[in-house]
Formats: C-alpha cells, sequence, structure tokens
C-alpha cells in the first residue's frame, strides 16, 4: 500500500512547486482549443443569474443558488446566506443540476393500452380520463374505493391542492404520504406527548450541545451537512461528544466517542436501562417534573397489539392505543424489571456502557442532543422509541433549552412542511387537527367554505393498508405523486396486480420508474425549480422558491395536476383563484389555518425575502426555541418551559411508561441472519433521480449486502462476489461487499434500497408500529447463499 | 519567513518542466471530473487507503508512480467542519457505466474572465471565494492551469488585490 510521508516530502516538493509558479511552461496548442471549445459561452459564475431554492433531497433542507442562463438551470452553489447550511453541500447537492436533465424525463402524458404499450395523449384527454375514473369509481362504490398517495417531497402547495381535493372535493380521507413509511413514529410520539408535532429545538442546538447522542442514525452519510455542524462544534470545544447507538458500525461510528452495539429491536430495553438508573440513582429532575410532567401509561399485551402483518392483521392493521393515567410510583415499578444486568443480557450492551449513557442524559451541567431518524421510527415500536427517547429529555429537565432537545431528523425536503404540517395523511388536517374531531373538521369546513359535514370523520387507509385495499381491489383509483412505491413499499410482492382486477393507477413523475411502468396513466411532472414551491425542513424551517427555469415538453408541477382534475369534476371552486396567479393566494389560505395556533407560518411575502423562517412565526419573527420561555411567544413564563399545546394534559408533557416487546420476525436456524435496510450518501431515496447524474451513479453504481467478515468466511464468501439472499417472501442476487463503508456485526447484513433494478423490499416484512403504521424495513430474517 | 528567502535563493536550481501529461488535455480533463466549474471534482484514483490530506495538503504532493496530488483549495468552511470528511463532498468511481443519458451541460467558465478595469489592473475573482481560500491549489504549481496561473504567487495575501465579482449591480445614489 502506499502511503506517502508528507513529512519527508513536504520539502522537496514545496520547491519544485514554487519552481514551476515561477517558471516558464509549455503547454500545447490542443489545450488551448479545448479550453476554448469547454469555455463554451463564457460566462462566469458571475454571469449567471442565481436564484435561491431549498435542496430537492433530504430533510435538512441545505440552501441552494441555482445559476440559470438563457432557460438552464448551469450550475448550484451552496448558500452562504444560509442558517442552515452557511455555504456547504453535500455532494447529492452539489450535483442537483443534472437531476433536471436526464435524457428519459417524462415529457408527455401517456396512456397505458390493453397490449401493454403506452399512447401519448394530450392534457386535456389525460385529465378527463383522471376525472372519469374517480367520477366514476366514487359513483358506483362510494369514497372509499378512491385514494391519493403522495409524499414529503410533495411541495406545501400540491399536499394542500391534494389535502383539498381529497377531503373537501371527494370526501375521501383516503389520503396518504410516502412519509407514513418515514416519520410517522416521530408524529404519533410527539403528539403522544406533547398533543403537537414537531421537535422544539433547532439546527442551532448542534453549536449549543454538547453530547450528541445518536439513536441508530448513521449522520455523517445520510445527513451529512448537520453531521458537518456537530464536527465543527466538536473541533472548536473538544469536549463536545458523539455516541453512537447502532445496530452496525457506519462512516458516523469513526467519529464517535462511544459506539454501542445493541441487539435489533433492544433499543426499547436500552432506553428503559437509562431511565432506571436515573430513577433507581435519583438523577432525575424533581422541580422540573413536578412542574411540567405528567404520566401516560399504553396497551402493552403483545397478543392484543400484534405486528400488522400476520394472521387477519395481514389484511387490515387498526390497532389503536389506549391511554390510561400513570403516577412516579407507577414509573418506578415498572422500571424494576429493567436493572443493568437484565437490559445487557437483552440488549447485548455491556453494562458499563448503560451507565456511562444514564451518565450522560443525568449530568445536568451538559446540553444533551438526541438524534434519530429511520432507525427508531421504521421499527414495530417506533412510537414507543420515540416515546422513551423524549422520556429521557423530560425525566431529566434537559428539554426546551439551546443545546438540550429530543431532535427527530426526517429524510425527506418537506416531509414536515407539507406531510406534517399541512396534514396529508388519512386522519389529519392543518396545523395538527384530525378528522375525528369535530371542531377541526368545522374550521377546515369553513375556511374552504364547504357545508358541515363535507369532511368524513372516518379516516381512511394508512400507507400499507392503502396498497392492501388496492391490492385486493377494494380500492379501485389510485393516484401516486411524486414517489416510487413500486420500488419502497414492504414486502413487494402484495403489490402483483392481477388481470381485470379492475383497477387505475394514475402516477405523476419526472422519470420512468418501476412504479409508472405499474401505471395505466403517466402525467409528466414539473422538478423542484421548474415551479414555484415551498418546503418546509426538520427545525421548522419552512423555504420558499421562485420558478427559475420551464420544465421540459409538456410536464406541469403536481398541484396543477390536481386542480385541473378538480375542475373538470365540478370541484373548481375549491381552487378559486386565476390559473396565472394562485400560489401567494393559495398559501395565505393555508396559512390561515395556522395562525394563533403556536403552529403560525410566515407570510408568503416574508417568506419569499428570507433564507425561510421557523415557525411560530408571529409578528414576523422566527422562534428558535418552542415551548421555552424568552423564545417562544405564546410562553408567558418568565423561565421554564410550557408545553401550553398539550391542552388534554393540562399543558403539560406526558411521560410514556413504554415496555421491550421483541421484534415481528427474528433470526432462526432456517433464516439466521438479521436485514437492515437503509440508504447510502450518493443517493436519495429510490434513486430515480441521483442515478441519473453520472457522478453519482458512478460512485455507487447497484446495490450490494454489507456482510460481517466472519459471517462471509463460514460461507465461503469473498468481497465482490455474487450472492443470493432469501427471505421468506422472496430472494435476490447482488454482490457481496465484505468490510465495506457500513460493517455489521456478525449475524446481520445490511442493503440499500435505492436499486430499483435489486429491489430488497421483495425480501422485507410489512410488520409496523402498533401506532403510527410505519413498516419496518429494519428488521427481518434473511438466509445468504453463495449465488 | 527566513526560511522562505532561504527557499528562495535556491529557485533557479530547482526549476523543471511538469511531469509529461496524460493523454486528454488539461481541459477535458477537468471538465471529464467536474460536473461543471464550481462543482466538487469526483476523485480519480483509486483509494490509497490513507487520508486524502496526507497528499492533498496545502501545497499538493508528487506521489512516485502516480502523479502530482493537487493541492486542497480549503482553507475554512466557516462553521462548516467538512474538511476531514472530503468523501462527503468528493467521491470514487466504481464504474465508466451509466444509468442512462444525461443531457445536462453546465457551467465551463471561460478561465480569462476575470475582469480588469484596465489593462494592468489586478482581475476580479470571478467565482466564489467559499470552499476555495487556498488561491494557490488552483492558480499556482503543477496543476494549475496556464489561463489562471499567476505570476506572482509567492504574494501570499491574494485578496489584498484581487476582490470577488458578486454581479451586484452598479453603485448608485438612492
Amino acid at each position: 500500500m502506499l502511503r506517502p510521508d508528507p513529512d519527508r516530502l513536504l520539502r522537496r516538493d514545496f520547491l519544485k512547486w514554487l519552481g514551476a509558479g515561477t517558471g516558464v511552461v509549455a503547454f500545447s496548442c490542443s489545450d488551448r482549443q479545448e479550453a476554448g471549445r469547454l469555455a463554451g459561452s463564457g460566462a462566469a459564475e458571475s454571469d449567471l443569474h442565481w436564484g435561491k431554492a431549498p435542496c430537492r433531497y433530504c430533510g435538512t433542507g441545505c440552501g441552494v443558488e441555482v445559476g440559470v442562463r438563457d432557460g438552464k438551470v448551469l450550475a448550484v452553489r451552496g448558500d452562504t446566506s444560509s442558517p442552515v447550511n452557511k455555504g456547504l453541500l453535500c455532494v447529492k447537492g452539489y450535483h442537483l443540476p443534472a437531476m433536471l436533465y436526464g435524457r428519459d424525463r417524462l415529457l408527455h402524458p401517456q396512456l397505458r393500452q390493453p397490449d401493454g404499450s403506452l399512447r401519448r395523449i394530450s392534457w386535456d384527454e389525460a385529465l378527463a380520463t383522471v376525472a372519469g375514473k374517480y367520477a366514476e369509481a366514487l359513483q358506483a362504490h362510494g369514497p372509499g374505493a378512491v385514494g391519493v398517495y403522495g409524499s414529503g417531497q410533495w411541495t406545501v402547495f400540491d399536499g394542500y391542492a391534494a389535502l383539498k381535493w381529497c377531503k373537501g372535493g371527494l370526501r375521501s380521507n383516503n389520503l396518504e404520504p410516502n412519509a407514513r413509511l418515514c416519520m410517522a413514529s416521530a408524529v404519533s410520539g410527539f403528539l403522544a406527548q406533547f398533543q403537537s408535532d414537531e421537535p422544539m429545538g433547532c439546527y442551532e442546538d448542534f453549536e449549543a450541545g454538547d453530547d450528541f447522542v445518536l439513536w441508530g442514525a448513521n449522520m455523517a452519510e445520510m445527513h451529512p451537512v448537520l453531521f458537518s455542524r456537530i464536527l465543527e462544534s466538536k473541533r472548536r470545544r473538544p469536549s463536545v461528544r458523539i455516541v453512537d447507538i447502532a445496530t452496525r458500525r457506519t462512516p458516523t461510528s469513526e467519529y464517535a466517542d462511544m459506539y454501542v452495539e445493541f441487539r435489533p429491536g433492544t433499543d426499547l430495553a436500552l432506553a428503559n436501562g437509562i431511565l432506571h438508573l436515573l430513577v433507581r440513582e435519583n438523577r432525575w429532575s424533581k422541580a422540573f417534573v413536578a412542574e411540567n410532567v405528567v404520566f401516560r401509561r399504553g396497551s402493552e399485551d403483545l397478543q392484543q397489539i400484534g405486528y400488522g402483518c400476520f394472521g387477519e392483521q395481514a389484511e387490515r392493521y387498526t390497532f389503536e392505543d389506549q391511554a390510561q393515567e400513570a403516577s412516579f410510583e407507577d414509573l418506578e415499578r415498572f422500571l424494576a424489571g429493567y436493572a443493568p444486568g437484565p437490559v445487557s443480557d437483552i440488549t447485548g450492551v455491556p453494562e458499563a456502557q448503560i451507565r456511562a449513557l444514564a451518565e450522560i442524559y443525568a449530568d445536568y451541567g451538559r446540553g444533551t442532543v438526541s438524534l434519530w431518524c429511520m432507525g427508531v421510527n421504521q421499527h414495530v415500536r417506533g412510537t414507543w422509541m420515540n416515546n422513551l427517547i423524549t422520556d429521557l429529555h423530560l425525566l431529566t429537565g434537559k428539554i426546551g433549552r439551546p443545546g438540550a432537545n429530543p431532535f427527530s431528523l426526517t429524510g425527506q425536503p418537506s416531509a414536515c412542511g407539507t406531510v406534517r404540517e399541512v396534514g396529508t395523511t388519512c386522519n389529519r388536517l392543518p396545523a395538527d387537527m384530525v378528522v375525528t374531531n369535530d371542531e377541526h373538521r368545522r374550521k377546515a369546513e369553513q375556511i374552504w367554505g364547504l357545508p358541515e359535514g363535507t369532511i368524513p370523520a372516518v379516516p381512511g387507509h394508512h400507507a400499507v393498508d392503502l396498497f392492501r385495499a388496492f391490492a385486493r381491489g377494494e380500492v379501485k383509483v389510485l393516484w401516486v405523486q411524486t414517489t416510487n412505491p413500486w420500488v419502497t413499499l414492504p414486502n413487494l410482492q402484495r403489490m402483483q396486480r392481477r388481470p381485470g382486477d379492475g383497477r387505475f393507477l394514475v402516477v405523476s413523475d419526472i422519470y420512468p420508474t418501476p412504479t409508472t411502468d405499474a401505471a395505466d396513466l403517466i402525467l409528466p411532472a414539473a422538478a423542484w425549480v421548474e415551479r414555484e414551491g415551498v418546503f418546509g425542513n426538520s427545525e421548522r424551517r419552512t423555504q420558499q422558491w421562485n420558478k427559475l427555469v420551464e420544465p421540459p415538453g409538456e410536464a406541469r408541477e403536481d398541484a396543477w395536476q390536481i386542480m385541473q382534475v378538480a375542475r373538470r369534476m365540478g370541484m373548481g371552486h375549491l381552487f378559486p383563484w386565476p390559473e396565472e396567479d394562485w400560489h401567494a393566494p393559495m398559501f395565505e389560505e393555508y396559512r390561515s389555518f395556522t395562525l394563533g395556533t403556536g403552529k403560525d407560518l410566515a407570510s408568503y411575502a416574508q417568506l419569499q425575502r428570507t433564507r425561510g423562517l421557523l415557525w411560530p412565526v408571529v409578528d414576523g419573527k422566527e422562534t428558535r426555541y418552542r415551548y421555552a420561555a424568552g423564545f417562544d411567544p405564546y410562553v408567558k413564563k418568565a423561565r421554564g418551559v410550557h408545553f401550553y399545546k398539550a391542552k388534554g394534559y393540562g399543558e403539560k408533557a406526558a411521560l410514556w411508561l413504554r415496555p421491550y416487546h421483541p421484534p415481528a420476525e427474528s433470526p432462526d436456524a432456517e433464516y439466521p441472519l438479521w436485514l437492515c435496510t437503509g440508504r447510502v450518501l450518493e443517493h436519495w431515496h429510490t434513486g430515480s433521480m441521483t442515478r441519473r447524474v453520472r457522478q453519482l451513479h458512478q460512485a455507487v453504481p447497484e446495490a450490494y449486502v454489507e456482510v460481517n467478515a466472519a459471517d462471509a468466511a463460514a460461507l465461503g464468501i469473498k468481497d465482490g462476489d455474487r450472492v443470493r439472499l432469501v427471505s421468506r417472501r422472496g430472494s435476490l442476487e447482488l454482490g457481496a461487499r465484505v468490510d465495506g463503508r457500513g460493517q455489521p456485526p456478525p449475524g446481520s447484513v445490511f442493503v440499500p434500497f435505492f436499486d430499483e433494478h435489486c429491489r430488497i423490499n421483495a425480501l422485507t416484512l410489512d410488520a409496523m408500529c402498533n401506532i403510527s403504521k410505519e413498516p419496518d424495513y429494519k428488521k427481518c430474517a434473511v438466509r445468504l447463499e453463495r449465488a | 519567513m527566513k526560511r522562505a528567502l532561504w527557499l528562495l535563493a535556491l529557485l533557479p536550481a530547482c526549476r523543471e518542466a511538469p511531469p509529461p501529461g496524460p493523454q486528454k488535455t488539461a481541459a477535458a480533463q477537468r471538465a471529464e471530473r467536474r460536473l461543471f466549474d464550481g462543482a466538487p471534482p469526483v476523485i480519480p484514483h483509486q483509494s490509497f487507503g490513507v487520508a486524502c490530506i496526507s497528499c492533498h495538503n496545502e501545497r499538493g504532493l508528487e506521489v512516485a508512480g502516480v502523479g502530482f496530488a493537487p493541492p486542497s483549495p480549503h482553507a475554512d468552511t466557516r462553521g462548516m467542519s467538512a474538511i476531514s470528511r472530503c468523501t462527503q463532498c468528493h467521491v470514487f468511481r466504481a464504474t465508466e457505466a451509466l444509468f442512462g443519458a444525461n443531457d445536462f451541460d453546465g457551467l465551463r467558465q471561460d478561465l480569462r474572465r476575470g475582469a480588469r478595469l484596465y489593462g494592468g489592473a489586478p482581475p476580479v475573482i470571478p467565482h466564489q471565494v467559499f470552499m476555495r481560500e487556498n488561491c494557490r491549489a488552483c492558480h499556482s504549481g503543477p496543476a494549475a492551469r496556464e489561463e489562471v496561473r499567476c505570476s506572482h504567487p509567492e504574494r501570499a495575501r491574494c485578496v489584498q488585490c484581487h476582490v470577488p465579482a458578486t454581479g451586484a449591480p452598479d453603485f448608485a445614489r438612492e
């Protein structure tokens, strides 16, 4: 291996550098010609028109400056005036513009013919077809037979149009986002504890905190720019510590001061083990708890709860948690079974590490930030795990101040802004309202000018059940926008359609995908800066951008598509704005839901001027720390916190007692390995955008399976070998990676899900969180064979 | 300072031509490694298993049998410590194959484009300086392109005379 010695070579090289710099160097003539050709239009950075936009990919919401000339995006650069990323992007962000220009962009509406081929049709015909199919299904089968499935990549406009059309027009609550597969457990976690969704902290916690406890979050790859902020804090303040609690070693682990490896699913026991020590050793904040916390306990019977995927639950999963009041004494008794010894036996975490974790949370002098994303959310007890992490902060009073907060990261650019705030799920309405509440429905009906009783009071199907109902033929017409469920849903063979099943699938996207392959009608969508938009990121920052270039061909933005179909169904009254200028009035109507609720959004005009603002925005001022005196205008106290949204808990937060339950499926003799799935730095979600960028595709061209060296040796598998991975649901052939960038412990493997040619979700299990109904993509049993 | 003077005294003896170049022109190679001018270049070699900074240091390094490792242009990341995570932005190439064709035609700067007020005036900087604080990384040494090679790299304070162009409109009183 080449190991240059910089110290030894430096002097000689420095001389060479000086020599070359001052000497006359001959360059060939062809180089000059080449330079002239590649100079193209001879533009310089300063000649481009630079517009602002948030990045299209993850939930971090990095500010991007987009360089445009002659109607084309030519470059991007990190926005140095963005408080999110301060000028830095990750490799995906730096390569954003090419994402718009893949040669196979969808340019025209296309209708599937009986022979399976696609025929180009006009927008008129396409929109009339969609309107006709929805009207037909509504008339014949009622609102339960139609549905809309969007995503956390929907802009606020797309999501709001879909919500209003679905719930106020079609009178169906079958509206779901792919975010159900992504952060639904964080939503139900925050709702159970604060009766209001989304975190109290913000990204400034990365500079203010002392200890960053990562619960199953590979931030170095998934939230690289935020991880850079933590690393910078560590560089400036060597006392900063990073704790990586994980089921495999990742690039994040390399930077961790402590790496804690637990057995899949046993994080529930680990968190309870920490709570046990805090209580037993009297290291909790009595004053904070007395003033701000109530105790609650839910259903805990494993038989009754199940996993949402076996027996009758495999058709429809409708479990509902039942809350009971509890007390500190109940908590003490409940935690008695989570002493370090038994917790170490369950989790595989040494007792010393459990004690060290307890010490981190107990040390009131140090700010603790807990961070999590899919590891906690995609979990058969994801809501419970969210609750337990927040419990650690409630019990120690480390919440609602700079540098001490539980902070859930998100994976999509507007999972918060659109899905969670607009409320594009089967049970929600804007600003924390739900369809099951009479007052909430009335408020929505009033704002929308609709007669009382328009919005149905019964929630629709959650995402997995929506597709199960579609597979059964119970849901007849489904419109999928900005997402790729034929790659991302768990246990994919459930999606196989039967010939003549009478279903009609409409898919709006920017590129062909396995989902458009399954579609009866494909609609070409405008992407990112080809349209005006608003995203909301993980830290409650609402960010607006303007349309900077025209979409290609006949592509149109998703919200426009929905509004056009609504007009053709006689529901034009829902969207009473002029066609050429509807963004600002639509946003202001949506904003009226939020004013005075503690989730107040800034005006559209203010959002246009700024690099985003953190809600609640009151009198034009953003709120960095929610519920915190001195920061949140809704808090009238002089100091401390006030959980004013939790009316049902006497304006206190609820600390939930949540036990350990085993995963839905664990390795056995036949399927001896754990399978965990996830992302890689270079690709975003199903890769439909990033794989069309040469630099990103060439960096990670295909999915692979990470295998522990000991397991590989036992099976006679070498790095790069083709192997077969088999679960009870499917099998897949792919390349093995031994000692790659991620290193699973013995007995487990990891496969990224971005590769549409190698769909790992053919193997995953559709087990889900009992409360959020979010599937568990992190734990099922597989067998590995040489191919 | 004393050491620098000593080094300068040795200069004439150390002057030598750059190593024979590869087949492709420098401009073509530059374009091949960058999506557009301003994008982070991809890594054109396989991993050597050492920290990137051991070769891509402030001045760059001639590595026997490999070639010249250009210096890192990054000095100060203003609160964003990315320096230790090079592969967060620069990626290796595992294949030459494409997923599909792409028609993106990005910014390729005219390297002579830095505007001057008059013939002998110092040109303004036509690109963002953020993440390119080490001017000498691209403007001097073996990796510098002819068009942007600086005649006076020994003057360490570049931004004393060269200022970034922002594209702001001309000054006018309100």
